[in-house]
């Protein structure tokens, strides 16, 4: 058991670096899937024409396809095209290609499950189209989408562990290097699962608090399983 | 830009090649999913019916597999198998994947089991049926109609996790994909073929999935 | 004395500290119908449910046909067999068409075989007037023809006794005569019945004995010419000049 601790110390310089690398992955692959997501979500719920089905071609292929081809896709494939990408912006482009249709969905959800009644209360006292959607249904939608929003950030955390396979040196990529090394495989992805699990239960925690601090008086959103 | 030389031809060749994979992503799916069905399926019922210490014990499970990497466990079992005796990388595939899964598809049944009624198993029970003859006549038929469309979400996400097969050397559709690179080093266009191969399986799967919905749908 | 077919002994039933049942006894005698009414919330269907032990209480005996049920050493749901119940939602299993939903219980339960199964299922809709609908899925049916359903799901497995808790209470006013014409003609053949409900036609024309519970226990009981015409207490008058003031208010609605 002291041996066991040893260990984990000896690596956890290591796995903390990889951690932050993991952690630096999500937080870009969040974002700026929440920065192509959010404005997909609207053109799905409220575009039309060539505009609103290329948005839904988008959202499909994405969600269609594993994230690992999308990763080889863009870090192998699109050299060939001429465009050469560095790996770790390799994997938050991709990761956040791969977000954005997702957080599109959550948010479209979260935008149809606002009543009706509110937008048309909206346009009722004047308020164009855009403002309507801009000042009632939003504000409401990003609080309902929280959840859903924050089982994505779980997908997103552990989903970074992908960005191994072309050599980011994030957690699970740290893992391995350790491995060949001291060749204690069993220990070392103990010690590596470990950190997930931790880091994820804190992760979920804040979500958590934030929900219950921007969550209307008085209106529950539901929460699923 | 190089995809329309000679060697894109030779891509176009591989296709029945890249395709001979297609009965390992399948395979591994199936079995994965069918392993991950009943774990999650006795997972949920420890949840939704099993006493403290045993709903604790199944809460615990699926929160901590949630929150591992696929990776993870794969390597884990992957490891484990090799150090205990020999047991193959496409077990360790279907462990990893059935194992991982195993934990949503959780959530997914107790969702369903928990949307039923009260009154349905209670007029079960009051034609003097036995638990398990209300669960399995009653309650279960109707949750998993409700569970088809969460259920089917899930199932296209193993399917395309089972791409992750070849870090362990299996040969499905990506590991052969992978092959045809280092010979033709069409990475572009291999990988291309390949998306598209995974979005018509994905397709077919939640098309057919939304056909099995309509077809078990209850009249009314 | 003839034997009851049940026998409530000294019931004892809380939800926490709340007593729900407070020391109710009754026996129930063959060919009997007896109705009871009260206040909402004063334990009717509690004390229905814990006949057929749906629901556990903490203290006092439930006898079946002259036998003790000791929930550790009778089967249940052997006892519940005997014991036909009708919901106030009718809670007709969703997913099966009228038919299937009579027949599931001998199938599954008394493991008929099949072609028994099917023409003693056929009897019982035809007995409520549902055999042309034995086809079609609660999702189907009207809110009396599903409560019909129901009672001829809970007569298909013969039992010794039926009962109803406010079987006509979810129904809109055109759709309850039709579910109470059933239930007249169940105790016209002789069924035994404890039934919970507010319809004083039904009470009037079927009823042998009318309970009047209230706060867990029986305030008091009779015929129902005796009960309704000289109530002996205060309690029981003013319940009964509520009920009487709302039934004449639907009739009131019907004849306008
Ligand atoms: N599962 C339960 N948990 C806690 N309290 C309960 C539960 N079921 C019933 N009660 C309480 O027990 C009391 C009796 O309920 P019950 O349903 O037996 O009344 P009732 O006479 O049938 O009323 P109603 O005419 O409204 O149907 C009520 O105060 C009710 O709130
Ligand atoms: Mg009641």
């Amino acid at each position: 058991m002291d041996d066991q601790w040893a260990f984990f110390l000896r690596i956890l310089p290591e796995l903390w670096e990889g951690l932050k690398m993991s952690m630096y992955l999500s937080v870009g692959a969040l974002s700026l899937g929440l920065v192509i997501g959010l404005p997909l979500a609207l053109v799905k719920t409220y575009g039309h024409g060539v505009l609103r089905f290329v948005v839904t071609a988008y959202i499909e292929v994405v969600r269609g396809t594993p994230m690992v081809v999308q990763l080889f896709m863009v870090y192998f494939g699109l050299p060939e095209l001429g465009i050469v990408i560095d790996r770790v912006p390799a994997a938050i482009i991709a990761l956040a290609v791969n977000s954005s249709a997702y957080q599109a969905e959550y948010f479209r959800g979260a935008i149809l499950s606002v009543s009706e009644g509110q937008y048309a209360a909206g346009r009722a006292i004047g308020m164009s189209q855009g403002q309507a959607v801009l000042h009632i249904i939003l504000p409401q939608a990003l609080r309902i989408v929280i959840p859903p929003w924050s089982n994505e950030m779980v997908y997103m955390v552990k989903y970074t562990s992908i960005a191994f396979l072309i050599a980011v040196p994030e957690l699970m990529a740290q893992g391995q290097v350790i491995i060949t090394r001291t060749f204690r495989p069993m220990e070392t992805l103990f010690w590596v699962g470990l950190l997930y699990v931790i880091v994820l239960a804190i992760l979920s925690q804040i979500v958590d608090w934030i929900e219950t601090r921007v969550r209307i008086p008085g209106y529950q959103s539901d929460r699923r399983g | 830009m190089s995809i329309f030389d000679d060697r894109a031809a030779e891509v176009l060749q591989s296709l029945p090649y890249l395709l001979q994979g297609l009965g390992v992503t399948i395979s591994v799916t199936l079995l994965a999913l069918l392993l991950g069905g009943l774990i999650g399926l006795m997972g949920a019922l420890a949840r939704v019916y099993g006493a403290a210490p045993l709903r604790a014990a199944a809460a615990a499970y699926s929160r901590t597999i949630r929150s591992l990497p696929l990776l993870v466990i794969l390597f884990f079992l992957y490891f484990l198998g090799s150090d205990i005796y020999e047991m193959s990388v496409f077990t360790s595939m279907v462990l990893a994947l059935g194992i991982h899964t195993s934990a949503y598809q959780e959530g997914i049944f107790r969702a369903g089991i928990q949307s039923i009624e009260r009154g349905q198993s209670e007029a079960a029970a009051a034609i003097g049926m036995t638990p398990f003859q209300n669960f399995f006549t009653i309650v279960l038929p109707q949750a998993l109609r409700r569970c088809i469309p969460y259920w089917g979400n899930e199932a296209a996400i193993v399917l395309k996790d089972s791409s992750l097969a070849y870090v362990l050397g299996l040969t499905e559709l990506m590991r052969r994909g992978q092959y045809v690179i280092s010979r033709t080093h069409q990475a572009f266009l291999t990988y291309l073929i390949i998306g598209l191969i995974y979005l018509i399986l994905t397709l077919v799967l939640t098309r057919g999935l939304s056909y099995m919905e309509k077809r078990v749908k209850i009249p009314g | 004395m003839t034997k009851s077919i049940v026998s409530i002994r000294n019931l004892h039933k809380s939800y926490g500290k709340v007593p729900v049942l407070n020391d109710f006894s009754l026996d129930v005698y063959p060919n009997e119908v007896v109705v009871v009414i009260g206040p909402s919330g004063t334990g009717k269907s509690t004390l229905l449910r814990c006949i057929n032990y749906l629901t556990p209480f903490d203290s006092g005996e439930i006898h079946l046909d002259g036998q003790k049920i000791d929930p550790r050493k009778t089967n249940l749901n052997h006892v519940r067999q005997q014991i036909g119940m009708v919901f106030q939602d009718f809670n007709l299993f969703n997913h099966m068409s009228a038919f299937h939903n009579v027949a599931v219980g001998l199938v599954k339960v008394k493991r008929v075989n099949r072609g028994e199964a099917r023409s003693r299922a056929l009897d019982e809709l035809e007995r409520v007037g549902m055999l042309q609908y034995k086809d079609q899925y609660p999702a189907e049916l009207s809110g009396g023809q599903k409560q019909r359903v129901a009672i001829a799901r809970a007569l298909a497995m013969n039992p010794k006794i039926m009962l109803f808790d406010e079987p006509t209470s979810a129904l809109d006013p055109e759709l309850i005569e039709e579910v109470l014409a059933v239930m007249k003609s169940l105790a016209a053949a002789g069924m035994t019945m404890v039934v919970v409900s507010h319809e004083m036609s039904f009470a009037r024309e079927a009823a042998d004995r009318i309970v009047f519970m209230d706060q867990g226990a029986i305030a008091e009981m009779g015929s129902p010419s005796e009960l309704f015409a000289n109530p002996h207490k205060e309690r029981t008058r003013q319940f009964l000049s509520k009920l009487g003031y709302r039934e004449n208010e639907r009739k009131d609605e019907s004849d306008g």
